[in-house]
């Protein structure tokens, strides 16, 4: 333990954001000469079919990801979603600004097809509305966590030093105050909308891709390719530009997916302890919230349907994440 | 080892430091400081500068966060005027409440989930194994009230054994049992989801690893293999995940405080925020975070006592 | 006759792979008796470990046994249940594993483990068993296994470990043990009492072993019979001494000849076999080796059937070695894959353009014209590279304030030259400071004093853009080809970068370079538009080399550079990396553990030995006639694929294990494993004396008298000897 300065080694694993599905799966092909023999088809010279087509690396990423059909359910689900949401109101007019009292809490019937919510308004139309924020929050924080996170966690790990120390201490310390109550007590200083939920969330969320960047970026850092380059005289720019970034993409894609599925979670979260952006904007937890109030009233319709689509949006994202970890994992086997 | 753990306990305290900063800077940036932070927005201009001579908070800032931290370490966070109360009394009274529920319920999740984690490991790409991983997959996709919501509907709604609040806690000890199991179930239903998924794949790089190979090529039953080779080396790592966990877990306690009424911290949290009772919220996220780094390092010492690389060293 | 241990019949296993089945072990047949052992020689993915495992019942889920009988003291496993084949496992049969490292249990002591067997097995109670493991212990060779026996497995170096985990293999004292590559991951010197320890043991407990092994210096050494497997097929069987003296089967030929020997002549072409071991799943129909194969002809396109070509020696061959007229000796390497009806091998015929028509065999041809006259033009060349009194040491942290608390000496006061053209080889085990020396004078790592010139220059003296331009002049070859290239970039994008970098020529100048590179490394130009992980390793190799020579170095300097490859692909690589010496005038640094290598490659040698360099000479002078018994001893323990030496030679030379660095023997650092220590070894560091032109060892005792004339101080910048070495050729 001399050299490690760090907590030890899973620690890189983060949380809630699921590195950790990262090595959820076994080698899906276990090699047939464990004791240090390589597989058989790594020896073998390139298929014929491979050897024409340029983005052969591209293909064989999209054909690691159909065999996961898991995965590839997943992506359908995903654009069902999306459509829904985004464009399941141009078919589906309802009016979502007025609140009315005569249709208070209406079941399901012709003219309200999944009902009516506590304010009055078409539930359905609701779905779709709250939809699209949800989306979006969980897109927003995905990407902007995402990039925030590789360029802190990239530039403490490849600098090193007494930089990289401190960068991390920092990290440490934010990681270490639960994150909903950081959360809870940001949006108690202000007064909530959509673009400020993202940039929160995301100022909760970048800190475990940071420190999984880092990792990667210190275990790229002494590759054999990174020594050459630097050995026929690559200024640092070059180098992260041409081997450490490519290299980290695919492990911040996937985490940033995980990252997506948790933002969705924790937007629902802070909408059910009352902090999202108000009324008449709305988002599915504030939706499956204004249905748990009820809960004892028995307007399944409030509560049910908002709570299905979260968990069938995350579940998709979660195994879309896993499937693009096969992908990620299948290329480090090759290298 | 002793090196490790000065080491580690050093971190720690950076750790506290850099938190505390943090939070002396939020606290700062408060409308109106300090003081109305303290005294509420109705106080008097008197009572104002009366408070920021007495709290030394006329002097440079590095002075003023001093007095602070020197005061936040003996307990003094400050007097919530919204509940007429300290906010050291007001935790006192709340956080002993949590930590037995975030307790029980995290105790109760490392005892399901190991196992399950060893036991799918084990069965790696088998039915059973992708049933199981699918449903820990759906709890790891849900939120946690949503979770506790379907506790109440089928143990209380549809079969009524359970209460669904838990605001009668602390009425003796048979209803506390009965109150605490939804919450407690809610909550560690999450986590179990979470532990026995890095169980499993920490079992299954085990079982795959050459010292696995060793054992069964020494005629060692999978019993033996599971609970000698790799129960303990799959630990570990789990252990680490454990804590790292902490900061989540306190994090869901706070929803499943809020949808059951539980009297912790969380709701109390819940409350102040509506309220805008600052010291209070700050006070609290000052606690839990405690609370999260002492977990951290308790966890890591106990990783260092269960691998030997790092006790002999 | 002795009694019969294992007799394996027509054994097949099959892999399911994701789409395809593949038979990594094709109707393999072989026995074992009591007290002997039998040797399984390949290269990587011929399936002789998987022959190993099947046999133990140890296959991956993917494996299966689909075919055939494993008889041990005639009872089949094949056929028992798991519960029933766990009774046999570590009691009747035992195995033991590659890598000490990550084959024992790190969280449990190692008395735990070696008594493992006893307790699932018989049972033993807690006394018993621990009164066994101490026995155990001791029986392999481990000092004070009472104190020991607590340990855990990092507490214990690389060689004990592999003592702890052949006792773990023989506390229940089974009748056969296989023993999976057990020395491929340790030093020679270790590897040499490891075999000796399992040479003692089997003739003790008189125990079947069955050695799988690459190495044919270990089979020579250590087997009664061997095995030869090609492509999960059994290609030839014979008794050792037979196998090695009158080999039939073209591969095992070919596989012999391309080891580099310490006798080889170091001027002549090492023999190599074209192109590489077939994709399992892709088989060529008929006999396997045939695409590469010397004397392939149209009959190969069925598959030849394992008979006896002489008594007890079977081969699968329809033209065995010394059996056709025109074979062997005098034939000429074919074009790979010529023969008509034979597919060759798809991509690039990567060897071609650098096979030559008419390769010297064993015996024959003459030293070729330019030998003698490089020798002489090296001794006129001029010095490029300086090292003068470089150390380098790391600082050791502990305790809580990670304060330093020490520091390893990495490399400790180095001095030599290297001459234009020269090959300078650098040698010694691992963790003798050859690859952070390497380091410093590829100017990648900074000493902590002492200096590096190249050309006369200090390149870390230099700054900024200034030394970003001076390191073209030197370049980097790795050892690991999966590490070495960017798993992301293209073989075009790989090649071009380094002419990107500096800025040389234009696009269509630049990719001009890159096509002629590919063109001189022998692949081929569609090379550019593919990925790294296309390419097997030893083509991997070959852009590696391709890509340190696209800015016209003036040194390479080559950290292990075919230590990862197998034996018939590290012939090629030896052999293109001569050819383009020859081409472009390059110097090389080579670094390596194998001194055969070496001893092919280089003109002049570096003996390392824990930061020190001990002895430094011509190669020819350093093999023939070495000075310091370190470098003696680790020649003595390289095992050459020739029976008759291997088994003259009596015990490992070089005793115990490598001090640690941090705090280095007083003295002379080699004293504490040297047969020839004395008090003053203790006391004074042994000066560098000369033995003969260029050639300076530093030892109390040397094994040669020192020439009176030749004091060698300070920086001895090498000449290499104009006279041939006596003795070499």
């Amino acid at each position: 333990m001399t050299t490690h300065d760090d907590p030890p080694p899973p620690s890189q694993e983060l949380p809630a954001a699921g590195a950790a599905t990262v090595a959820t799966r076994p080698s899906s092909a276990p090699s047939p000469q464990r004791s240090g023999e390589r597989t058989a088809t790594a020896q073998g010279a390139p298929r014929d079919s491979e050897v024409a087509t340029p983005a052969s690396a591209w293909r064989l990423g999209f054909r690691t990801f159909t065999e996961n059909h898991l995965a590839t359910a997943g992506l359908v689900l995903l654009v069902l979603l999306v459509l829904f949401s985004f464009v399941g109101p141009l078919f589906y007019h309802t009016n979502q600004v007025a609140s009315s009292l005569i249709s208070q809490n209406l079941p399901p019937s012709g003219s309200h097809l999944l009902g009516t919510s506590p304010e009055g308004r078409d539930e359905l139309g609701r779905l779709m509305l709250g939809g699209q924020s949800t989306i979006e929050v969980g897109l927003g924080v995905g990407v902007l966590a995402t990039l925030f996170g590789l360029v802190y966690g990239a530039l403490s790990g490849f600098v090193g030093g007494i930089l990289d120390a401190v960068m991390m201490r920092v990290v440490d310390a934010l990681l270490s105050i639960p994150y909903l109550f950081f959360v809870v007590l940001l949006a108690a200083l202000t007064r909530p909308n959509l673009l400020l939920v993202i940039v929160v969330l995301s100022a909760v969320s970048w800190l475990s891709t940071a420190r999984l960047v880092r990792g990667e970026t210190l275990s790229l850092r002494t590759r054999d390719y990174v020594t050459a380059s630097q050995g026929f005289g690559s200024r640092a720019h070059q180098v992260i530009a041409r081997h450490i970034t490519p290299n980290l993409l695919g492990v911040v894609v996937v985490n940033g997916t995980l990252k997506v599925a948790d933002a969705i979670l924790a937007f629902a979260s802070i909408a059910y302890l009352g902090l999202g952006p108000p009324p008449p904007a709305t988002n599915w937890g504030e939706l499956l919230s204004a249905g748990i109030n009820n809960l004892f009233d028995g307007y399944w319709w409030q509560l049910w349907p908002a709570g299905l689509l979260i968990v069938v949006t995350v579940l998709a994202v979660n195994v879309i994440g896993d499937g693009l970890s096969d992908v990620v994992e299948i290329r480090l086997q090759k290298r | 080892m002793t090196g490790f753990v000065v080491r580690r306990f050093g971190q720690a305290v950076v750790v506290m430091i850099i938190v505390s900063i943090v939070i002396f800077g939020i606290l700062h940036a408060l409308p109106g400081g300090l003081v109305r932070a303290q005294l509420g927005p109705r106080a008097t201009a008197f009572s104002v500068h009366e408070l920021t001579i007495q709290e030394g908070l006329n002097k440079p800032i590095v002075v003023q966060y001093g007095i602070w931290a020197w005061h936040a370490l003996q307990g003094r966070l400050g007097f919530s005027y919204k509940l007429n109360e300290s906010v050291g009394a007001l935790l006192s009274q709340y956080l002993p409440r949590d930590l037995l529920l975030v307790g029980i319920s995290l105790l109760l999740a490392i005892a399901i989930a190991v196992p399950l984690g060893l036991w799918q490991g084990y069965r790696r790409n088998r039915p059973d194994d992708h049933a199981l991983s699918a449903l820990m997959l759906v709890f790891y996709s849900m939120p946690s009230f949503l979770l506790g919501v379907i506790l109440i509907v089928v143990l209380n709604i549809w079969v009524d054994v359970l209460p669904s609040t838990a605001t009668n806690f602390g009425t003796g000890l048979g209803t506390d049992i009965s109150v605490l199991a939804l919450p407690v179930f809610a909550l560690c239903l999450g986590n179990v989801s979470y532990f026995s998924r890095y169980m499993r794949s920490s079992t299954v790089d085990n079982l795959l690893s050459d010292h696995v190979r060793t054992a069964l090529a020494k005629g060692a039953s999978p019993r033996r293999l599971l609970l000698r080779h790799v129960l303990r080396n799959s630990l570990t790592s789990t252990v680490t995940l454990i804590g790292l966990t902490l900061p989540y877990v306190l994090s869901g306690s706070l929803i499943i405080e809020a949808l059951f009424n539980y009297p912790g911290m969380g709701l109390l949290f819940w409350n102040a925020a509506q309220d805008r009772d600052f010291p209070v919220l700050l006070g609290v996220v000052l606690v839990v975070t405690v609370a999260t780094v002492v977990g951290n390092l308790l966890a890591d010492l106990g990783y260092a006592a269960l691998d030997p690389r790092i006790r002999y060293k | 006759m002795k009694q019969r241990i294992l007799d394996v019949e027509h054994l097949r296993t099959e892999f399911h792979l994701r789409s395809v089945n593949v038979a990594a072990v094709d109707d393999v047949s072989l026995t074992i008796d009591q007290g002997e052992c039998v040797g399984l020689v390949g290269e990587s993915g011929c399936g002789k470990s998987t022959t190993g495992l099947s046999i133990m019942r140890l296959l991956p889920r993917s494996g299966h046994v689909t075919s055939g009988r494993v008889l041990l003291d005639g009872r089949d496993l094949v056929p028992l249940s798991e519960a029933e084949m766990r009774q046999v496992r570590g009691r009747a049969v035992s195995m033991i594993f590659q890598d000490p490292m990550t084959s024992l249990n790190p969280t449990m002591t190692i008395g735990a483990q070696v008594a493992e067997p006893l307790v699932i097995h018989f049972g033993s109670s807690k006394k018993a068993a621990l009164d066994r493991t101490l026995e155990t212990l001791h029986l392999v060779g481990i000092p004070n296994p009472r104190e020991r026996v607590d340990d855990y497995p990092h507490q214990l170096s690389g060689g004990l470990r592999q003592r702890v985990m052949i006792a773990t293999a023989l506390a229940a004292e089974p009748k056969l043990l296989i023993a999976d590559e057990p020395t491929t991951a340790l030093d020679v010197t270790i590897q040499a009492q490891i075999l000796d320890l399992l040479d003692r043991l089997r003739e003790e407990l008189s125990m079947a072993v069955l050695l799988i092994t690459h190495d044919m210096g270990v089979i020579a050494g250590r087997t009664d019979r061997v095995m030869v497997m090609y492509a999960g097929k059994m290609v030839e069987a014979a008794t050792t001494d037979e196998l090695f003296a009158a080999t039939r089967h073209p591969y095992a030929e070919a596989l012999l000849q391309s080891i580099p020997q310490l006798t080889q002549d170091a001027s002549a072409r090492l023999p190599s076999i074209p192109g590489h071991p077939p994709d399992l799943s892709r088989l060529p129909p008929g006999c396997r080796f045939a695409p590469r194969c010397r004397y392939a002809s149209p009959a190969c396109v069925e598959e030849p059937p394992l008979e006896e070509a002489a008594a007890g020696h079977l081969v699968a061959c329809f033209h065995p070695v010394g059996v056709l007229p025109g074979s062997g000796a005098a034939a000429a390497w074919s074009a790979p894959g010529a023969p008509s009806g034979i597919p060759e091998p798809p991509l690039p015929p990567a060897t071609t353009p650098l096979e030559p028509s008419g390769a010297p065999s064993r015996d024959g041809d003459p030293m070729p014209p330019d030998a003698a006259t490089r020798r002489l033009a090296l001794a006129a060349a001029p010095v490029l590279v300086e090292v003068d009194h470089l150390v380098k040491e790391y600082p050791v942290r502990g305790g809580g304030m990670r304060r330093r608390v020490g520091s390893v000496k990495a490399v400790s006061d180095v001095s030599f030259g290297i001459r234009r053209g020269e090959t300078f080889g650098l040698v010694g085990e691992s963790g003798c400071g050859k690859s952070t020396l390497g380091r410093m004078v590829a100017a990648l790592e900074r000493p902590t004093s002492g200096t590096v010139r190249l050309g006369g220059d200090e390149l870390l003296r230099l700054r900024g853009a200034d030394l970003r331009r001076r390191r073209r002049e030197l370049q980097l070859m790795f050892q690991d080809p999966y590490a070495s290239l960017d798993p992301r970039m293209r073989v075009g994008s790989i090649l071009r970068e380094p002419l990107v970098v500096q800025g040389v020529g234009d696009r269509r100048q630049q990719w001009e370079t890159v096509a002629s590179l590919l063109d001189e490394v022998g692949l081929s130009r569609r090379a550019v538009d593919l990925y790294p992980h296309e390419f097997s390793g030893g083509q991997r190799q070959r852009i590696g080399l391709a890509r340190a020579l696209t800015l016209n170095p003036r040194l390479v300097v080559a950290d292990e550079p075919v230590s990862a490859l197998d034996v018939s692909i590290q012939s090629q690589i030896l052999n293109l990396m001569k050819a383009l010496q020859r081409n472009h005038g390059l110097t090389y640094l080579v670094i390596s553990h194998d001194l055969a290598v070496l001893r092919y490659l280089s003109d002049t040698i570096g003996v390392m030995y824990l930061g020190k360099m001990v002895e430094l000479g011509a190669a020819d002078d350093i093999y023939a006639r070495p000075a310091h018994p370190y470098t003696h001893g680790l020649i003595q323990a390289i095992p050459v694929p020739d029976p008759s030496i291997e088994k003259a030679k009596r015990s490992a030379a070089v005793r115990g294990e490598l001090p640690s660095a941090v705090n280095p023997p007083s003295g002379c650092r080699f004293r504490t494993r040297c047969p020839l220590a004395q008090e003053i070894c203790a006391e004074e560091e042994p000066p560098l004396r000369g033995f003969g032109p260029g050639h300076v060892a530093a030892c109390h005792f040397p094994l040669l008298s020192p020439s009176a004339d030749q004091q060698a101080g300070g920086a001895p910048v090498v000449s290499v000897t104009s006279e041939p070495a006596p003795g070499a050729s």
